[in-house]
């Protein structure tokens, strides 16, 4: 039986994300990955401002965190190894089509709300718009209800952000691991 | 694909499998557990809320409808182990109301056993793989029996910091019994109270199945073959036997796994969906399914959050995810005026970034932040869990979409009715007096959508094929070499969590299938 006591047991190499840099997978956290400009898998670059800006909107820092990439970087692995909020939530794979489904409808509400793209508004604008979106009170909104949409981004923002090794140190919290994740996100 | 038949093959290596694959592996049969995710080791449990998420179910092969769609990847697993896996390992019992709710209230059901059926299994399954806790102090509230075999685990300021309000309300709380170490135990060390359980933990000290059931049924010569994907429970022509299991392997070949006996141990959902599944001519509604309740009273507790902040440090990081303190006090089932059911009452849990965000989930922006920095130090939680009434609309049925194997996804329809939404607000009721008088600074309800835990029912034991799917044991009415094992097979819920329930009629029909092998097998 491998009983080990705090941190003495080796974590297995499964604490970063494989991102494609110069065509070849490197493990590094989507910190490093947006830092790097690492080119997305499977959002388009509108697709993957949109999540920047609505995951800085919900959880400050989230930008620079590399929600996008962390998102984008999930949704292309199995359903299985996904880490991502969808799987919690119960959603039925792909989950690219929540994502994509989702900003899609966020833009057309934006757009109809504000006459522009929600990556495009006033961070005043984009923060009236999620709180309205929280509330599902957004009119002519199609798909999942604005609450839901709500609750998994600002969930993702949340790991991002606060659920790494650097989000413990962040809010002064002990991290206390038994056995790390490879990386400190 | 044929194998060679076998004495048993179990479906699903969880809590109770692991527990029947124990009793009769070392009873001498042969053993196959057949379970549709990886094979887990303590290695792979990383410390990481984002990376717990492996071990929980992925996909959706159930479909999830009603008023209060039951949280089924955040309670289930995925993978050798189960949801015992990540389980928060609290040990409440039930306790002898509630096998008797139909006698004694006309509501739900009655179980064909008593509480003292079950209670030298509790006993058992405490020695067996370790209970941290006060049996005498909790025998105020239940028939007395054996002591736990470890002290109460350590308390921290997360949970001392309630004694004073509960007290004022008349609520006494008492250590919570849990499956955790507070000393070394058979060799595995005590718990570090980092508060890491719900994700796995690496270090033994909590009792998932991994290092006690499924240890031993190893070594007593069980194959566990992980990426098998039960999709059909097979029967002889005649449709009074039987035969074995039709399943996928990890690279989607379909085998069968010929058996003298099979148990279903895949939880409550995917039981019935398997029954469901199987049906032939001579069971043309599914196996063991003449009463027609396979599937039918779908059970879910409903969870009272409170929580409160407080001006001193509460220690909030250290602890367990289990409880630190429970009471039984709320538990006669009209204890609410104008309510019905049971509650459960605990407190003191150590929590993380995601249960800070979630704890006031209207937040976000930087009033999230900053109510992120006082909570990370000064938040604190209770949690009351309540009881619904199995009714026949909560449900379990086959939808017409299937999976990658083809074979049907599962539709579960769940919604709480009147008695259990009234008590589920009497206790955050409660919960905001208690934060009161203990002192707290700021409290609050989580109100919005009301929080299931756990799942239960959908294959319920009874005294006949008329009001039940299986025996007290497990043992289906209509196929004798056919048995169901875990929260699918309880008649009613009461409010403890499941768990040790789950365990110790698991040890009991392990027991008795053991005994009965002769006559299971001619």
């Amino acid at each position: 039986m491998a009983i080990g006591r705090r941190g003495f047991v080796k974590g297995a190499t499964l604490g970063a994300l494989a991102f494609t840099v110069g065509g070849v997978e490197v493990l590094i956290a989507p910190r490093e990955a947006r830092a790097r400009n690492v080119p997305f898998r499977l959002l388009d670059a509108h697709q993957g401002e949109t999540l920047e800006a609505l995951g800085e909107t919900l959880v400050p820092q989230a930008r620079d965190a590399g929600i996008a990439h962390y998102i984008d970087q999930q949704l292309s692995v199995p359903p299985h190894e996904s880490l991502l909020q969808a799987r919690i939530f119960n959603f039925r794979p792909p989950f690219a089509d929540f994502y994509r489904t989702a900003i899609a409808t966020i833009d057309d509400s934006s757009r109809k709300m504000f006459g522009r793209d929600f990556a495009l508004l006033s961070g005043a604008d984009q923060h009236d718009f999620v709180d309205r979106m929280r509330q599902s009170k957004i009119e002519g909104w199609t798909g999942r209800p604005g609450a839901a949409v709500y609750a998994v981004l600002r969930a993702d923002a949340v790991d991002v952000v606060w659920g790494t090794m650097e989000g413990y140190e962040a809010l002064g919290i002990p991290y206390m691991p038994h056995i790390p994740p490879e990386k400190r996100w | 694909m044929a194998n060679e038949k076998v004495d048993i093959v179990i479906i699903g290596a969880g809590a109770s499998g692991s527990v029947y694959a124990s009793v009769l592996a070392k009873a001498g049969k042969k053993v196959v557990l057949l379970d549709s995710g990886p094979d887990w080791q303590l290695a792979d449990l990383i410390s990481s809320e984002i990376w717990g998420r492996r071990v929980k179910p992925a996909g959706a092969p159930i479909l999830l409808e009603g008023k209060n769609p039951m949280a089924y990847a955040a309670q289930g697993g995925w993978g050798v182990g189960g949801a015992a896996l990540h389980y928060f390992a609290n040990f409440p019992r039930l306790l002898p109301t509630d096998f008797r709710m139909k006698s004694e209230h006309g509501r739900g059901n009655d179980w064909p056993i008593s509480y003292e059926d079950v209670a030298p299994f509790y006993d058992k399954v405490a020695r067996e793989i370790g209970v941290s806790g006060d049996a005498k102090a909790e025998e105020k509230w239940r028939p007395a029996g054996e002591p736990y075999p470890m002290p109460p685990m350590k308390t921290f300021r997360n949970g001392d910091i309630w004694l004073k309000g509960f007290d004022a309300v008349g609520i006494p709380l008492v250590p919570a019994p849990v499956g955790m170490n507070s000393v070394e135990f058979k060799g595995r060390p005590a718990c570090l109270y980092d508060g890491w359980c719900h994700v796995g933990c690496p270090i033994g000290a909590l009792a998932n199945p991994q290092i006690t059931y499924l240890g031993e049924a190893r070594k007593a010569g069980a194959e566990v073959r992980p990426w098998s994907t039960a999709t059909r429970v097979l029967t002889n022509p005649a449709g009074t036997r039987v035969t074995g299991i039709e399943y996928y392997d990890e690279k989607h070949q379909k085998q069968t796994q010929e058996a003298s006996v099979v148990l279903l141990a895949a939880w409550s959902a995917q039981n019935p969906r398997l029954l469901l599944n199987s049906a032939t001519d001579k069971h043309p509604k599914g196996l063991g399914n003449a009463s027609g309740l396979v599937g039918h009273y779908m059970m879910s507790h409903h969870v009272a959050n409170t929580w409160a902040m407080f001006d001193e440090d509460t220690q909030n990081h250290m602890g367990t995810i289990a409880v630190q303190y429970m009471s039984y006090e709320r538990y006669p089932k009209t204890s609410h005026p104008g309510t019905f059911g049971s509650s459960f009452v605990t407190a003191g849990f150590a929590v993380k970034t995601s249960d800070l965000a979630n704890s006031r989930n209207d937040l976000f922006g930087p009033e999230l932040a900053d109510y992120m920095k006082r909570a990370a130090r000064h938040l604190a939680g209770i949690k009351t869990f309540g009881e619904e009434q199995p009714t026949m609309e909560n449900r379990l049925e086959l939808a017409s979409e299937k999976d990658e194997f083809g074979m049907p996804l599962a539709r579960l329809t769940h919604s709480f009715d009147q008695d259990a939404v009234a008590l589920w607000n009497a206790n955050l009721e409660e919960g905001l007096k208690v934060a009161k008088a203990s002192g707290a600074k700021e409290a609050w309800s989580a109100r919005g959508a009301i929080p299931t835990s756990h799942l239960l029912g959908g294959t319920i034991m009874g005294t006949s094929a008329e009001n039940s799917v299986v025996d007290s044991y497990g043992q289906s009415h209509e196929i004798p070499n056919l048995w169901v094992a875990g929260p699918g097979i309880f008649p009613t819920e009461g409010a403890s969590n499941p768990t040790f329930t789950i365990f110790a009629l698991s040890q009991r029909g392990a027991e008795r299938m053991a005994s009965q092998w002769g006559s299971l097998t001619n």
